[in-house]
Protein backbone atom coordinates (compact mmCIF):
# COMPACT_ATOMS: atom_id res chain seq x y z
CA UNK A 1 0.00 0.00 0.00
CA UNK A 2 1.44 3.33 -1.00
CA UNK A 3 0.18 6.79 -1.76
CA UNK A 4 -1.66 6.90 -5.09
CA UNK A 5 -2.10 10.31 -6.63
CA UNK A 6 -4.93 9.17 -8.91
CA UNK A 7 -7.05 7.93 -6.02
CA UNK A 8 -6.34 11.22 -4.29
CA UNK A 9 -7.68 13.31 -7.17
CA UNK A 10 -10.68 10.98 -7.53
CA UNK A 11 -11.42 11.40 -3.83
CA UNK A 12 -10.92 15.16 -4.09
CA UNK A 13 -13.47 15.41 -6.92
CA UNK A 14 -15.92 13.27 -5.01
CA UNK A 15 -15.39 15.34 -1.86
CA UNK A 16 -16.02 18.61 -3.68
CA UNK A 17 -19.20 17.10 -5.10
CA UNK A 18 -20.53 16.66 -1.57
CA UNK A 19 -19.19 19.97 -0.22
CA UNK A 20 -22.64 21.60 -0.67
CA UNK A 21 -24.11 19.14 1.86
CA UNK A 22 -21.57 20.21 4.48
CA UNK A 23 -22.02 23.88 3.60
CA UNK A 24 -25.79 23.54 3.86
CA UNK A 25 -25.47 21.84 7.24
CA UNK A 26 -23.05 24.50 8.47
CA UNK A 27 -24.77 27.63 7.19
CA UNK A 28 -28.38 26.75 8.00
CA UNK A 29 -27.42 25.48 11.45
CA UNK A 30 -25.37 28.59 12.08
CA UNK A 31 -28.15 31.02 11.13
CA UNK A 32 -30.83 29.18 13.11
CA UNK A 33 -28.49 28.72 16.09
CA UNK A 34 -27.61 32.42 16.20
CA UNK A 35 -31.29 33.31 16.36
CA UNK A 36 -32.10 30.62 18.94
CA UNK A 37 -28.97 31.38 20.93
CA UNK A 38 -29.82 35.07 21.04
CA UNK A 39 -33.35 34.28 22.21
CA UNK A 40 -32.02 31.99 24.96
CA UNK A 41 -29.42 34.57 26.03
CA UNK A 42 -31.98 37.38 26.05
CA UNK A 43 -34.40 35.37 28.16
CA UNK A 44 -31.61 34.60 30.60
CA UNK A 45 -30.28 38.17 30.57
CA UNK A 46 -33.68 39.66 31.46
CA UNK A 47 -34.19 36.88 34.05
CA UNK A 48 -37.65 35.93 32.78
CA UNK A 49 -39.06 33.91 35.68
CA UNK A 50 -39.27 30.09 35.36
CA UNK A 51 -38.19 30.13 31.69
CA UNK A 52 -34.74 31.50 32.43
CA UNK A 53 -34.15 28.94 35.20
CA UNK A 54 -35.24 26.10 32.94
CA UNK A 55 -32.98 27.34 30.15
CA UNK A 56 -30.06 27.79 32.54
CA UNK A 57 -30.30 24.17 33.68
CA UNK A 58 -30.84 22.93 30.14
CA UNK A 59 -27.88 24.81 28.67
CA UNK A 60 -25.55 23.74 31.48
CA UNK A 61 -26.53 20.10 31.19
CA UNK A 62 -26.61 20.04 27.42
CA UNK A 63 -23.15 21.55 27.15
CA UNK A 64 -21.91 18.40 28.88
CA UNK A 65 -23.19 16.19 26.10
CA UNK A 66 -20.78 15.46 23.24
CA UNK A 67 -22.23 16.04 19.79
CA UNK A 68 -21.51 12.49 18.72
CA UNK A 69 -23.48 10.97 21.60
CA UNK A 70 -26.37 13.35 20.94
CA UNK A 71 -26.42 12.46 17.24
CA UNK A 72 -26.42 8.72 17.86
CA UNK A 73 -29.09 9.05 20.55
CA UNK A 74 -31.43 11.15 18.39
CA UNK A 75 -30.85 8.86 15.45
CA UNK A 76 -31.78 5.85 17.55
CA UNK A 77 -34.85 7.57 19.03
CA UNK A 78 -35.90 8.55 15.53
CA UNK A 79 -35.49 5.00 14.22
CA UNK A 80 -37.37 3.55 17.16
CA UNK A 81 -40.30 5.91 17.38
CA UNK A 82 -40.76 7.20 13.85
CA UNK A 83 -43.30 4.56 12.86
CA UNK A 84 -45.47 5.11 15.96
CA UNK A 85 -45.44 8.89 15.65
CA UNK A 86 -45.96 8.87 11.90
CA UNK A 87 -48.81 6.42 12.36
CA UNK A 88 -50.46 8.60 14.99
CA UNK A 89 -50.14 11.69 12.76
CA UNK A 90 -51.20 9.82 9.61
CA UNK A 91 -47.96 10.57 7.79
CA UNK A 92 -47.54 8.05 5.02
CA UNK A 93 -43.84 8.69 4.26
CA UNK A 94 -41.94 5.48 5.05
CA UNK A 95 -38.91 5.80 7.32
CA UNK A 96 -36.54 4.89 4.49
CA UNK A 97 -37.61 8.04 2.61
CA UNK A 98 -36.77 10.40 5.44
CA UNK A 99 -33.37 11.98 4.91
CA UNK A 100 -31.21 11.47 8.03
CA UNK A 101 -29.79 14.96 7.45
CA UNK A 102 -32.75 16.32 9.44
CA UNK A 103 -31.54 14.48 12.53
CA UNK A 104 -28.15 16.05 11.88
CA UNK A 105 -29.75 19.47 11.66
CA UNK A 106 -31.64 18.89 14.90
CA UNK A 107 -28.60 17.79 16.90
CA UNK A 108 -26.29 20.45 15.47
CA UNK A 109 -28.80 23.27 15.97
CA UNK A 110 -29.52 22.28 19.56
CA UNK A 111 -25.86 21.95 20.50
CA UNK A 112 -24.72 25.11 18.70
CA UNK A 113 -27.61 27.18 20.08
CA UNK A 114 -26.52 26.31 23.59
CA UNK A 115 -22.88 27.24 23.03
CA UNK A 116 -23.76 30.41 21.10
CA UNK A 117 -26.21 31.49 23.81
CA UNK A 118 -23.28 31.53 26.24
CA UNK A 119 -21.31 33.72 23.83
CA UNK A 120 -24.23 36.12 23.42
CA UNK A 121 -24.65 36.28 27.18
CA UNK A 122 -20.99 37.26 27.44
CA UNK A 123 -21.58 40.00 24.85
CA UNK A 124 -24.57 41.29 26.86
CA UNK A 125 -22.21 41.79 29.79
CA UNK A 126 -19.93 43.85 27.56
CA UNK A 127 -22.60 46.51 27.04
CA UNK A 128 -22.81 49.35 29.46
CA UNK A 129 -25.99 49.98 31.46
CA UNK A 130 -26.05 53.57 30.20
CA UNK A 131 -26.82 52.29 26.70
CA UNK A 132 -30.17 50.91 27.91
CA UNK A 133 -30.88 54.11 29.77
CA UNK A 134 -30.05 56.15 26.68
CA UNK A 135 -32.55 54.10 24.70
CA UNK A 136 -35.30 54.47 27.33
CA UNK A 137 -34.60 58.19 27.74
CA UNK A 138 -35.52 58.93 24.14
CA UNK A 139 -38.74 56.95 24.52
CA UNK A 140 -37.80 53.62 22.93
CA UNK A 141 -39.59 50.59 24.31
CA UNK A 142 -37.62 47.72 25.83
CA UNK A 143 -37.83 45.72 22.61
CA UNK A 144 -36.83 48.67 20.43
CA UNK A 145 -33.85 49.43 22.67
CA UNK A 146 -32.75 45.82 22.38
CA UNK A 147 -33.04 45.68 18.59
CA UNK A 148 -31.81 49.16 17.70
CA UNK A 149 -29.28 49.96 20.42
CA UNK A 150 -28.03 46.83 22.14
CA UNK A 151 -27.81 44.17 19.41
CA UNK A 152 -25.88 46.33 16.90
CA UNK A 153 -23.28 47.07 19.55
CA UNK A 154 -22.97 43.38 20.40
CA UNK A 155 -21.96 42.43 16.85
CA UNK A 156 -18.32 43.59 17.04
CA UNK A 157 -17.92 41.96 20.45
CA UNK A 158 -19.32 38.70 19.13
CA UNK A 159 -17.57 38.47 15.77
CA UNK A 160 -14.18 37.00 16.80
CA UNK A 161 -15.96 34.30 18.81
CA UNK A 162 -18.45 33.65 16.03
CA UNK A 163 -15.62 32.91 13.62
CA UNK A 164 -14.40 30.18 15.94
CA UNK A 165 -17.92 28.83 16.36
CA UNK A 166 -18.45 28.74 12.61
CA UNK A 167 -15.24 26.79 12.03
CA UNK A 168 -16.14 24.56 14.98
CA UNK A 169 -19.53 23.97 13.42
CA UNK A 170 -17.94 23.16 10.06
CA UNK A 171 -15.90 20.51 11.84
CA UNK A 172 -18.81 19.28 13.94
CA UNK A 173 -20.92 18.83 10.80
CA UNK A 174 -18.41 16.11 9.93
CA UNK A 175 -19.93 13.96 12.69
CA UNK A 176 -23.18 13.45 10.78
CA UNK A 177 -21.22 10.90 8.79
CA UNK A 178 -21.95 8.60 11.75
CA UNK A 179 -25.68 8.63 10.95
CA UNK A 180 -25.25 7.82 7.25
CA UNK A 181 -25.42 11.33 5.80
CA UNK A 182 -23.05 11.65 2.86
CA UNK A 183 -20.98 14.80 3.41
CA UNK A 184 -17.40 15.75 2.54
CA UNK A 185 -15.69 12.93 4.45
CA UNK A 186 -18.01 10.11 3.40
CA UNK A 187 -18.10 11.61 -0.09
CA UNK A 188 -14.31 11.45 -0.27
CA UNK A 189 -14.47 7.84 0.91
CA UNK A 190 -16.72 6.70 -1.95
CA UNK A 191 -13.85 6.00 -4.43
CA UNK A 192 -11.90 4.20 -1.71
CA UNK A 193 -14.67 1.62 -1.47
CA UNK A 194 -13.35 0.35 -4.81
CA UNK A 195 -9.60 0.73 -4.30
CA UNK A 196 -9.15 0.61 -0.50
CA UNK A 197 -7.32 3.95 -0.77
CA UNK A 198 -8.44 5.24 2.62
CA UNK A 199 -5.48 7.48 3.37
CA UNK A 200 -5.84 9.33 0.06
CA UNK A 201 -9.56 9.81 0.71
CA UNK A 202 -9.11 11.17 4.22
CA UNK A 203 -6.34 13.50 3.06
CA UNK A 204 -8.63 14.76 0.28
CA UNK A 205 -11.41 15.35 2.82
CA UNK A 206 -8.97 17.20 5.07
CA UNK A 207 -7.89 19.40 2.16
CA UNK A 208 -11.48 20.35 1.31
CA UNK A 209 -12.26 21.17 4.96
CA UNK A 210 -9.07 23.16 5.17
CA UNK A 211 -9.98 25.22 2.10
CA UNK A 212 -13.47 25.98 3.43
CA UNK A 213 -12.03 26.82 6.85
CA UNK A 214 -9.51 29.21 5.27
CA UNK A 215 -12.32 30.89 3.30
CA UNK A 216 -14.30 31.37 6.51
CA UNK A 217 -11.24 32.93 8.14
CA UNK A 218 -10.84 35.38 5.25
CA UNK A 219 -14.54 36.29 5.34
CA UNK A 220 -14.48 36.72 9.11
CA UNK A 221 -11.44 38.97 8.88
CA UNK A 222 -13.32 41.12 6.36
CA UNK A 223 -16.44 41.22 8.55
CA UNK A 224 -14.41 42.10 11.63
CA UNK A 225 -12.81 45.04 9.86
CA UNK A 226 -16.18 46.30 8.68
CA UNK A 227 -17.93 45.97 12.02
CA UNK A 228 -15.00 47.74 13.67
CA UNK A 229 -15.70 50.71 11.42
CA UNK A 230 -19.22 51.00 12.76
CA UNK A 231 -17.96 50.65 16.32
CA UNK A 232 -15.51 53.52 15.99
CA UNK A 233 -18.27 55.65 14.52
CA UNK A 234 -20.54 54.79 17.45
CA UNK A 235 -17.94 55.76 19.97
CA UNK A 236 -16.88 59.01 18.23
CA UNK B 1 -42.01 3.37 25.92
CA UNK B 2 -42.62 -0.05 27.44
CA UNK B 3 -40.84 -2.56 25.26
CA UNK B 4 -38.21 -0.12 24.04
CA UNK B 5 -36.83 0.85 27.40
CA UNK B 6 -36.64 -1.26 30.52
CA UNK B 7 -35.17 -0.13 33.81
CA UNK B 8 -33.95 -3.64 34.47
CA UNK B 9 -31.86 -3.73 31.30
CA UNK B 10 -30.60 -0.24 32.09
CA UNK B 11 -29.38 -1.27 35.54
CA UNK B 12 -27.82 -4.35 34.02
CA UNK B 13 -25.99 -2.44 31.32
CA UNK B 14 -24.87 0.65 33.27
CA UNK B 15 -21.97 -0.87 35.26
CA UNK B 16 -20.59 -2.56 32.14
CA UNK B 17 -20.53 0.76 30.30
CA UNK B 18 -19.14 2.88 33.11
CA UNK B 19 -16.31 0.36 33.46
CA UNK B 20 -15.13 1.50 30.02
CA UNK B 21 -14.77 5.07 31.26
CA UNK B 22 -11.19 4.16 32.20
CA UNK B 23 -10.44 3.88 28.46
CA UNK B 24 -11.66 7.44 27.93
CA UNK B 25 -9.67 8.78 30.86
CA UNK B 26 -6.59 6.88 29.71
CA UNK B 27 -6.84 8.68 26.38
CA UNK B 28 -7.58 12.02 28.05
CA UNK B 29 -4.65 11.65 30.46
CA UNK B 30 -1.97 10.83 27.90
CA UNK B 31 -3.29 13.27 25.32
CA UNK B 32 -3.46 16.14 27.78
CA UNK B 33 -0.07 15.38 29.37
CA UNK B 34 1.86 15.12 26.11
CA UNK B 35 -0.38 17.68 24.39
CA UNK B 36 0.41 20.28 27.05
CA UNK B 37 4.15 19.69 26.72
CA UNK B 38 3.93 19.94 22.93
CA UNK B 39 1.81 23.07 23.26
CA UNK B 40 4.41 24.81 25.43
CA UNK B 41 7.04 24.10 22.77
CA UNK B 42 4.70 25.34 20.03
CA UNK B 43 3.89 28.52 21.96
CA UNK B 44 7.53 29.30 22.74
CA UNK B 45 8.66 28.61 19.17
CA UNK B 46 5.86 30.81 17.82
CA UNK B 47 6.90 33.63 20.13
CA UNK B 48 10.57 33.36 19.15
CA UNK B 49 9.61 33.92 15.49
CA UNK B 50 12.40 31.81 13.99
CA UNK B 51 12.10 32.28 10.18
CA UNK B 52 11.31 28.84 8.67
CA UNK B 53 9.88 27.34 11.87
CA UNK B 54 7.37 30.18 12.07
CA UNK B 55 5.86 29.38 8.67
CA UNK B 56 5.78 25.64 9.34
CA UNK B 57 4.02 26.20 12.65
CA UNK B 58 1.40 28.50 11.18
CA UNK B 59 0.58 25.88 8.52
CA UNK B 60 0.42 23.22 11.25
CA UNK B 61 -1.90 25.29 13.40
CA UNK B 62 -4.07 26.23 10.45
CA UNK B 63 -4.41 22.54 9.49
CA UNK B 64 -5.27 21.44 13.01
CA UNK B 65 -7.82 24.22 13.42
CA UNK B 66 -9.32 23.83 9.95
CA UNK B 67 -9.96 20.10 9.73
CA UNK B 68 -12.24 17.92 11.85
CA UNK B 69 -10.66 15.78 14.56
CA UNK B 70 -12.32 12.68 13.13
CA UNK B 71 -10.51 13.19 9.82
CA UNK B 72 -7.24 13.82 11.68
CA UNK B 73 -7.70 10.57 13.60
CA UNK B 74 -8.31 8.66 10.41
CA UNK B 75 -5.25 10.21 8.75
CA UNK B 76 -3.16 9.23 11.78
CA UNK B 77 -4.62 5.72 11.74
CA UNK B 78 -3.95 5.07 8.04
CA UNK B 79 -1.06 7.48 7.47
CA UNK B 80 1.36 6.74 10.32
CA UNK B 81 1.77 3.01 9.55
CA UNK B 82 2.26 3.89 5.88
CA UNK B 83 4.92 6.52 6.44
CA UNK B 84 6.73 5.15 9.49
CA UNK B 85 5.80 1.46 9.24
CA UNK B 86 9.01 0.21 7.60
CA UNK B 87 11.20 2.42 9.77
CA UNK B 88 9.68 1.02 12.99
CA UNK B 89 9.79 -2.52 11.62
CA UNK B 90 13.50 -2.16 10.84
CA UNK B 91 14.56 -0.26 13.95
CA UNK B 92 12.45 -1.72 16.77
CA UNK B 93 10.80 -4.69 15.13
CA UNK B 94 7.36 -3.23 15.85
CA UNK B 95 4.61 -3.82 13.33
CA UNK B 96 2.63 -0.58 13.39
CA UNK B 97 -0.37 -2.26 11.78
CA UNK B 98 -0.76 -4.40 14.89
CA UNK B 99 -0.69 -1.51 17.37
CA UNK B 100 -3.91 -0.69 19.20
CA UNK B 101 -6.00 1.96 17.43
CA UNK B 102 -6.17 3.90 20.72
CA UNK B 103 -2.53 4.87 20.23
CA UNK B 104 -3.31 6.56 16.92
CA UNK B 105 -6.25 8.33 18.51
CA UNK B 106 -3.90 9.63 21.20
CA UNK B 107 -1.37 10.80 18.61
CA UNK B 108 -4.11 12.65 16.72
CA UNK B 109 -5.44 14.34 19.87
CA UNK B 110 -1.91 15.22 21.06
CA UNK B 111 -1.12 16.93 17.73
CA UNK B 112 -4.53 18.63 17.76
CA UNK B 113 -4.06 19.88 21.31
CA UNK B 114 -0.54 21.04 20.52
CA UNK B 115 -2.10 23.54 18.14
CA UNK B 116 -5.12 24.57 20.22
CA UNK B 117 -3.37 24.74 23.59
CA UNK B 118 -0.35 26.28 21.88
CA UNK B 119 -2.46 29.25 20.88
CA UNK B 120 -3.92 29.49 24.40
CA UNK B 121 -0.46 29.40 25.98
CA UNK B 122 0.91 31.90 23.49
CA UNK B 123 -1.76 34.39 24.50
CA UNK B 124 -1.13 33.66 28.18
CA UNK B 125 2.65 34.04 27.92
CA UNK B 126 2.35 37.39 26.16
CA UNK B 127 0.00 38.56 28.91
CA UNK B 128 2.73 38.18 31.56
CA UNK B 129 4.31 41.65 31.97
CA UNK B 130 7.87 42.08 30.71
CA UNK B 131 9.02 43.32 34.13
CA UNK B 132 8.59 39.76 35.40
CA UNK B 133 11.28 38.57 32.98
CA UNK B 134 13.46 41.52 33.92
CA UNK B 135 13.00 40.70 37.59
CA UNK B 136 14.24 37.17 36.87
CA UNK B 137 17.31 38.43 35.01
CA UNK B 138 18.06 40.98 37.73
CA UNK B 139 18.61 38.28 40.33
CA UNK B 140 20.89 36.38 37.96
CA UNK B 141 18.56 33.70 36.55
CA UNK B 142 19.27 32.36 33.07
CA UNK B 143 16.72 32.71 30.27
CA UNK B 144 15.38 29.16 30.71
CA UNK B 145 15.18 29.52 34.50
CA UNK B 146 13.27 32.78 34.20
CA UNK B 147 10.90 31.25 31.71
CA UNK B 148 10.14 28.05 33.61
CA UNK B 149 10.20 29.41 37.17
CA UNK B 150 8.60 32.82 36.68
CA UNK B 151 6.88 33.44 33.35
CA UNK B 152 5.37 30.01 32.67
CA UNK B 153 3.82 29.65 36.12
CA UNK B 154 2.09 33.01 35.85
CA UNK B 155 1.03 32.22 32.30
CA UNK B 156 -0.60 28.99 33.54
CA UNK B 157 -2.80 31.03 35.81
CA UNK B 158 -3.99 33.18 32.92
CA UNK B 159 -4.48 30.16 30.68
CA UNK B 160 -6.33 28.07 33.26
CA UNK B 161 -9.95 29.01 32.36
CA UNK B 162 -9.32 28.23 28.69
CA UNK B 163 -7.35 25.15 29.64
CA UNK B 164 -10.32 23.86 31.63
CA UNK B 165 -12.72 24.37 28.73
CA UNK B 166 -10.26 22.64 26.43
CA UNK B 167 -9.83 19.75 28.85
CA UNK B 168 -13.59 19.13 28.97
CA UNK B 169 -13.59 19.41 25.18
CA UNK B 170 -10.98 16.66 24.91
CA UNK B 171 -13.02 14.46 27.23
CA UNK B 172 -16.06 14.98 25.02
CA UNK B 173 -13.97 14.37 21.89
CA UNK B 174 -13.08 10.91 23.16
CA UNK B 175 -16.61 9.98 22.10
CA UNK B 176 -15.24 9.84 18.54
CA UNK B 177 -12.82 7.00 19.20
CA UNK B 178 -15.41 4.26 18.68
CA UNK B 179 -15.18 4.98 14.94
CA UNK B 180 -11.70 3.41 15.02
CA UNK B 181 -12.94 0.41 16.97
CA UNK B 182 -11.75 1.46 20.42
CA UNK B 183 -14.19 0.14 23.01
CA UNK B 184 -14.81 3.25 25.11
CA UNK B 185 -18.08 4.30 26.78
CA UNK B 186 -19.89 4.88 23.52
CA UNK B 187 -18.21 1.94 21.81
CA UNK B 188 -19.32 -0.37 24.63
CA UNK B 189 -22.87 0.99 24.42
CA UNK B 190 -22.83 0.22 20.71
CA UNK B 191 -21.42 -3.30 21.03
CA UNK B 192 -23.79 -4.18 23.87
CA UNK B 193 -26.63 -2.84 21.74
CA UNK B 194 -25.57 -4.96 18.80
CA UNK B 195 -25.27 -8.04 21.03
CA UNK B 196 -28.63 -7.69 22.81
CA UNK B 197 -30.69 -5.79 20.24
CA UNK B 198 -31.53 -3.11 22.83
CA UNK B 199 -29.39 -0.07 22.13
CA UNK B 200 -31.45 2.65 23.80
CA UNK B 201 -30.48 1.76 27.38
CA UNK B 202 -26.79 1.77 26.50
CA UNK B 203 -26.98 5.14 24.77
CA UNK B 204 -28.88 6.69 27.65
CA UNK B 205 -26.28 5.32 30.05
CA UNK B 206 -23.52 6.82 27.87
CA UNK B 207 -25.38 10.13 27.78
CA UNK B 208 -25.67 10.25 31.57
CA UNK B 209 -22.00 9.31 32.01
CA UNK B 210 -20.76 11.94 29.57
CA UNK B 211 -22.93 14.72 30.99
CA UNK B 212 -22.11 14.00 34.62
CA UNK B 213 -18.36 13.65 34.11
CA UNK B 214 -18.21 16.74 31.88
CA UNK B 215 -19.95 18.77 34.57
CA UNK B 216 -17.71 17.24 37.24
CA UNK B 217 -14.55 18.19 35.32
CA UNK B 218 -15.92 21.65 34.63
CA UNK B 219 -16.79 22.14 38.30
CA UNK B 220 -13.38 21.02 39.52
CA UNK B 221 -11.64 23.40 37.13
CA UNK B 222 -13.82 26.24 38.42
CA UNK B 223 -12.81 25.36 41.97
CA UNK B 224 -9.11 25.38 41.12
CA UNK B 225 -9.56 28.67 39.27
CA UNK B 226 -11.22 30.30 42.26
CA UNK B 227 -8.35 29.27 44.50
CA UNK B 228 -5.71 30.58 42.13
CA UNK B 229 -7.48 33.86 41.45
CA UNK B 230 -7.62 34.37 45.19
CA UNK B 231 -3.82 34.20 45.23
CA UNK B 232 -3.48 36.53 42.32
CA UNK B 233 -4.80 39.64 44.01
CA UNK B 234 -1.52 40.51 45.68
CA UNK B 235 0.69 39.33 42.86
CA UNK B 236 -0.63 42.24 40.80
Amino acid sequence: MSFNINSFTDALKSAFLYAPVTLKLTVITFVVAIILGTVIATVRHYRVPVLSQILAVFVTVYMGLPMMVALLLYNLLFMTFYNDVAGALHISVPISDVNPIYIGFFALILGTSCSLSEAVRGAFRGIDKTQYEAGYSIGLTRFQTLIRVIFPQMVPILLPGLQNSLIGLLKASNLVSAIAVTEIMTGALLPSLLYYSYLESYLAAALVYWIIGALIEVLAHFAEKNSGRYLSRAIA
Amino acid sequence: MGSYFSAERFINVFPKIIACLSVNFHIVFWSMLLGTILAIFVAVLRLKEIPVVKQILSVYISFMRGTPLLVQMMIAFYGIPLVLGELFMGLFGINLNRIEPAVFVEIAIILNEGAFLGEIFRGAITSVPAIQTEAGYSIGMTGAQTFFRIVLLQAFKVALPHYGVDFVGVFQNTSLVFTLGVVDVLGKAKTLGAATGHTLEGYIAATIIYISFSLLLKGSFLLVEKRLIGGRAYVV
